[in-house]
This record gives C-alpha cells, structure tokens and sequence, in this order.
C-alpha cells in the first residue's frame, strides 16, 4: 500500500513536471478558450466576482499641476489635460491604500482600472487610479519628457504623482501602501516599486503585477502584428471595419433590435457570423495602433520634434487635426520607437543600441530585484498575446512561486473573473 | 482506497492537460502562432481601413471644432455638477422613476417614426409600450412593459428621413445638444413640434411650469447619458466620435 502510494505520487511527478503549481483548465473554469476571444469579451457577467455598485462607492476627481509650464507651451486644445486628474475612492475610516496603474494608453477611468477599483474597494482599500504614463493626459500634464518607453523615467515621473496625490490628500487616514498595476502599468509598478526601495514615501507593503508584459519588444512587437493579419472578404470595395460593422448588422437584423451589451458579444461569437481569430486579432492590434497614434503625436507635439505636426505650426481649438492623425496612424510602437524614443534616449544616455534599450526598459532589469522581494508577485495567462516564447520561463525562473499561471484569459480577460478576483484578495491580505 | 481515489485524478488531471492547446515546455501556448498574416508588401490594411474610415463629410469643421470645445467645458464646469446634485438629492428609485417618465413621452415620436418608416410591428410595440406604462406604470413612472418582455425601441424622425434615402448630410455639433448632422437636426426639429402638438396628458401646467420640466428633463438625459468628454483619452477626440456618430446612425437606420 505504502510502496502504492509513493509510486502514484512518483508518477504525478512525471506526468506534470513543470505544471505543478499551475491551475488546469477544468480546475480553473474559465470558459473562453480562444485568447483573442477572452481579450475583446472579458468575463462574463455571471463569472465575475461580487463588487460594489458605483453608488455604493464614495468615490470623486481631483487635479493636480504639476507642470506650470505646460500651461503656456501647450497649444489651446489641450487645456483639458493641463492638469492631471486621477480618481479617489475613500473609505469611512482608516484603511489601507492601493495604487492602481493603468495599461498601455488607458485614462484612470478606463474600464479595467474601474473594474479593479470596485474589487479593492469593496475589500476595504482607499484606492487611487492612475493614467497610465503612455496616456494622452499623463504625457501633457505629469511627464517630464514626454516620451514614455524608459521605465525608469516613467516610474520617475508615477512616482512624483503619487508623491503629490498623498500630500493633496493628505487627510486621508492611510495605514498602509500597495501598489498594482495591469498590462503595461503592472510593468511601471514594477518600476515603481524598486524606486520605492530607494526613497521610501510610501513602503509599498505588496506590490501585484498583472499580465505584464517581459521583454517590452517582444510585446509592442506583436501588438504591431496583429494588424498585419490576412482578414477574408477584404477587397478595393470595402475594408476591414465595414466587414466587422456589416457583421453586426446582419446580426441585429436576424435579432430585430440593437442591444449592446458583453451577453450580445457571447451570443454573436455562438453565431454563424461569428468573427475569425484574424478579425479579432486585428480589432486588438487596432485599438492599440490607435493608441501609438496617440503617443507619436503627443510626444512629438510637446517636444516639438517637427515629425507630425511641423515646428512653429499654430493650433488653435478650431485646427483640424486630422492630417497630423494620419501621419501618426501611418507610424506604429516599431517606429515610435526608431524615430522618437531611441533618439530621445541616446542623446541623453550617451548612445546605446537597440538591445541595451530593451534590456533596460524590460522586467529583465529588474531581474534580481524581483528574485529578491517576497512582497511582488505577478499574476500572467499561458495564452497572452503579448508573450513570446520564453517569457513565461523568465517569469518562473525570477518569481518561482510568486507567479500564478493561468491556463486561459488572453490578455487581461480573465482581471474580474472570481478566481482571479479571489487570489488577488488573497495575495494582497496575505 | 487511497490509491482509488487518486487514479482518476492523475486521469483527470492528463486529459485537462490534453484538452489545453499545445504549450511549451514553460507552459505558453503562443497565441499567435496560428494566425494566417499578409505578405510582407501588403500590410497597409489597418491603415487603408481607418483612412476612409475618418472621411466623414465635415466642411463646418473649425465651427464644429469651436463648438465641440465649448460643449466640453460645458459639461465639465455645468452639467456634470448638476447632475451630481441631482444624484445626490435624490433616491436610485426617483431617478429611474423620472427616466421612466420622459423615456415613455419617447414613446411618441417613435409611434409616429414607425408608421413613417411603415414598420407595423415596431409602431405596435411602441403603442402597446405607452399604453401599459401609462395606465399601469402610473404616467410613465414606472416601466412594466419592459417586464413584459416589450424592449424598448427607439425611432426618430432622423432615421425617417434616412429610412427614405436622405443622406446625413454635412456634420454638425449643436451647442450643448453635441454631435449631430444635416438631416438629424432636422429630424430633432420636427421631433420636438410633433411632442409639442401632443402635449401628453398637459403635464406642464399639472407639475407647474414648463420650464422647471424642461430642466428635468435636461438633467435626466446627461444623467442617462454615460458619454464623459475625456475618457477616450486621446487628441483626437473629435475625430473619434465623429466617426462613431456617423456610423451608429447609419447603423440605425439599416436597422
């Protein structure tokens, strides 16, 4: 019986070698298969875990200056985003506090940061979110050079945020910090939280990476990709969006009303017209180009580099903007990162090559910090589209059992999801 | 018995594992490894797609543009602080009671829309919609007929007009109202004097005052409206909702 025993563990062993801590898809119970699927569509709503409703939450905006000087550089079509404004949700008494940075280009409303924000504080955080450093708002209104990409800068300039967000709030009874950020915000808490070692405001008690990206190239580059995808029924007649859009539209008139809400998603993805994993893949990748847009004409508009919009050209509130969209739509992360940031970044640094930067900007430079700090923990899906090939092993050499795996999700499907929601409670009540 | 239980969990366990798509030795399944990708000289399809895309048809642009930013600062610095004041003074179920009520004065316009764009059963829902909430939901106040399994559907003299073949016509901002074109504002317009001729129930001069209602009922449409200036987060902003107001209307009007 004994001998029995220890063969069958023996052969659990063999059997998952590697697999071990991670979650099976049956154990897990996540339904969406397709990663791509999982991405566009999340959680459905009867899957996700149980939060306060809006009105539950005390919950207001506020600004802050941080960059004067802004005021009069910018052209007057940015006056909404001279200040950087960011949301506050308080609890009655004292309360531990949660940083929650959003991912690539995302507002601090964005619908993930929401999401966590009625996570954490139906749990019984204060919880403050954060644009994210790539976002139309941080750049104008909180960052020092405006061209987002250098982790390290970036955490500079999160890190003066916070900074400011306590000292406005200052009145509000904190007993202690925690730091988490999601796709390319949990990459700056990373950041962040290493700078955090050093000048020690806030003493991030635990600190959760969700699906951030590895190697930051490896990431945009496929982000890029995806648009590059052969989608069928494509031809000199009609495009990509008109082929999505003529989709829907047969949908609703099979239905007879439009009503759209994620239970239509799943409904249409059941259906006939159900989207291939190219047109998905390809909505992704364009959500994304759409944000490089934003990133390249910022950039290149407050630093005045002449690439997009031509030095010295006036704009006003009525300037059409369009051309100087274009220009930016026609340049994706690849060549941001060619014409803007290696530029920006050499001048400063003294040269460098590609690799250097990507080593630099990358979770790989945190490597030892990561190996050596129990409060970080990542959480990552086996299918993220931002992954490639050795991320996840990077991931397991640095964090070992700090590293959950979850076996489905896509990227970032899988944040409400009431296991995920659960072990995120548990890591951070640790 | 030990052994009994752990055999079929050691299966279990082998066929989870079989079902997952093929992962590597770290465990990653390379989500992209399947996609079918253009050739190297014919990547231009996002590009070319959003291109015609953004060709709407604007030639008040710097007007709208203007306008644009006036209704942001408007909201900003007037509606969304009353609407917070509204939602601080009154209950959930005030709110929904007074959005119950002028979506039931809706009911109108989309009664008369239906039969203009000879949609008997759509005209039949809204008439059957507007009978039961009125009688049975107390004025419109409450909204029983959506438990009947009566969903609400809306019609407006814009989608008549484009329903006949009327193109939308030039872009157009209207000041506090917000995105609009040509032949909606019309529609809007004709819309407005057919609520007018009705006069539902002379509710005005019951609730005192035409005035006091027309607030409330701008309070109560910004209050529904969850559209908030900034949150796309992008400088181009305008161009965005431009096409997706365009386009939505096209949608509805297929529809």
């Amino acid at each position: 019986m004994q001998l029995l025993l220890r063969l069958t563990a023996l052969l659990a062993l063999i059997v998952t070698p590697l697999h071990a801590a991670d979650l099976g898809v049956e154990e897990y119970g996540y339904p969406l298969a397709n990663p791509f699927e999982a991405t566009i569509a999340g959680t459905p709503a009867d899957l996700r875990a149980e939060v306060p409703s809006d009105d539950a939450i005390d919950q207001a905006d506020y600004s802050l200056r941080l960059r004067p000087e802004r005021e009069f550089t910018l052209p007057d079509n940015f006056w909404p985003v001279k200040q950087l404004r960011y949301r506050l949700a308080r609890q009655r008494g004292p309360a531990p506090l949660m940083f929650i940075i959003s991912g690539t280009g995302a507002h601090y409303s964005a619908g993930k940061t929401e999401a966590l924000k009625r996570l954490f504080y139906g749990a019984g955080y204060h919880v403050v979110q954060l644009s994210s450093p790539t976002s139309y708002d941080f750049m104008s209104a909180a960052s020092r050079y405006a061209t987002p990409g250098i982790s390290a800068d970036d955490a500079k300039d999160l890190y003066r945020v916070m900074q400011a967000v306590r000292a406005q709030q200052h009145k509000l009874q904190v007993t202690e910090f925690h730091l988490t950020g999601y796709s390319l915000g949990a990459l700056n808490a990373a950041f962040v939280s290493q700078l955090d070692e050093t000048r020690r405001s806030f003493n991030f008690k635990r600190v959760l990476l969700l699906n951030p990206p590895v190697n930051l190239y490896t990431s945009v580059a496929n982000l890029d990709k995806l648009v590059q995808t052969r989608v069928d029924g494509i031809n000199d007649h009609t495009t990509f969006y008109e082929v999505v859009l003529e989709k829907l539209t047969r949908y609703y008139q099979r239905r007879g009303y439009i009503d759209l809400d994620e239970a239509m998603l799943y409904d249409f993805q059941q259906s006939t017209l159900k989207l291939s994993d190219e047109q998905m893949a390809m909505l992704i990748g364009s959500v994304f180009r759409f944000s490089a847009a934003d990133i390249i004409f910022t950039s290149d508009l407050i630093n005045r580099r002449g690439l997009i919009v031509p030095q010295d050209y006036p704009i006003n509130q009525s300037t059409s903007l369009e051309p100087f969209f274009k220009r930016a739509l026609l340049c994706d992360f690849d060549c941001y990162i060619t014409e803007q940031l290696i530029p920006m970044w050499r001048a400063q640094y003294d040269g460098g090559s590609l690799t250097q930067l990507v080593q630099q900007v990358s979770l790989y430079a945190l490597e030892d910090y990561l190996r050596q700090s129990p409060k970080i923990a990542v959480m990552h899906n086996a299918d993220d589209v931002i992954l490639g090939a050795g991320d996840i092993g990077f991931l397991r050499r640095t964090f070992g059992d700090r590293l959950t795996l979850y076996p489905r999700g896509g990227h970032c499907g899988n944040l409400n999801y009431r296991v995920n929601a659960q072990h995120m409670l548990e890591f951070f009540r640790g | 018995m030990a052994k009994g239980m752990l055999l079929p969990l050691l299966l279990a366990s082998g066929l989870a594992f079989a079902e997952s798509p093929t992962a590597d030795e770290d465990g990653f399944t390379h989500p992209l490894r399947n996609l079918e990708f253009n050739p190297g000289l014919d990547q231009r399809e996002f590009e070319r797609a959003t291109f015609q895309a953004l060709d709407v048809y604007d030639p008040f642009e710097s007007m709208n543009r203007r306008i644009y930013h006036f209704n942001y600062r408007l909201d900003q610095w007037v509606m969304l602080p009353v609407v917070r004041g509204y939602r601080y003074v009154t209950p959930q179920p005030v709110r929904t009671g007074v959005s119950n009520f002028f979506a039931n004065l809706g009911e109108i316009p989309t009664l008369f829309n239906s039969v203009a764009q000879l949609k008997g059963q759509r005209a039949a829902n809204a008439t059957a919609r507007f009978l039961f909430n009125t009688i049975l939901g107390v004025g419109g106040v409450w909204d029983p007929a959506t438990r009947m399994g009566l969903v609400r559907q809306s019609e407006d003299f814009g989608q008549t007009l484009g329903y006949w073949g009327v193109p939308q016509g030039p872009y157009l901002i209207i000041p506090a109202l917000g995105p609009s074109n040509l032949r909606d504002a019309t529609g809007r317009v004709a819309d407005f004097a057919v609520e007018r001729q009705m006069d539902f129930l002379q509710y005005s001069e019951t609730t005192g005052g035409e005035m006091s209602l027309t607030a409330l009922r701008a309070v109560n449409a910004r209050h529904v409206t969850s559209f908030r200036y900034g949150q796309l987060n992008s400088p181009f902003e305008y161009e965005k909702v431009r096409y997706v107001y365009s386009r939505a209307r096209d949608l509805l009007v297929e529809e």
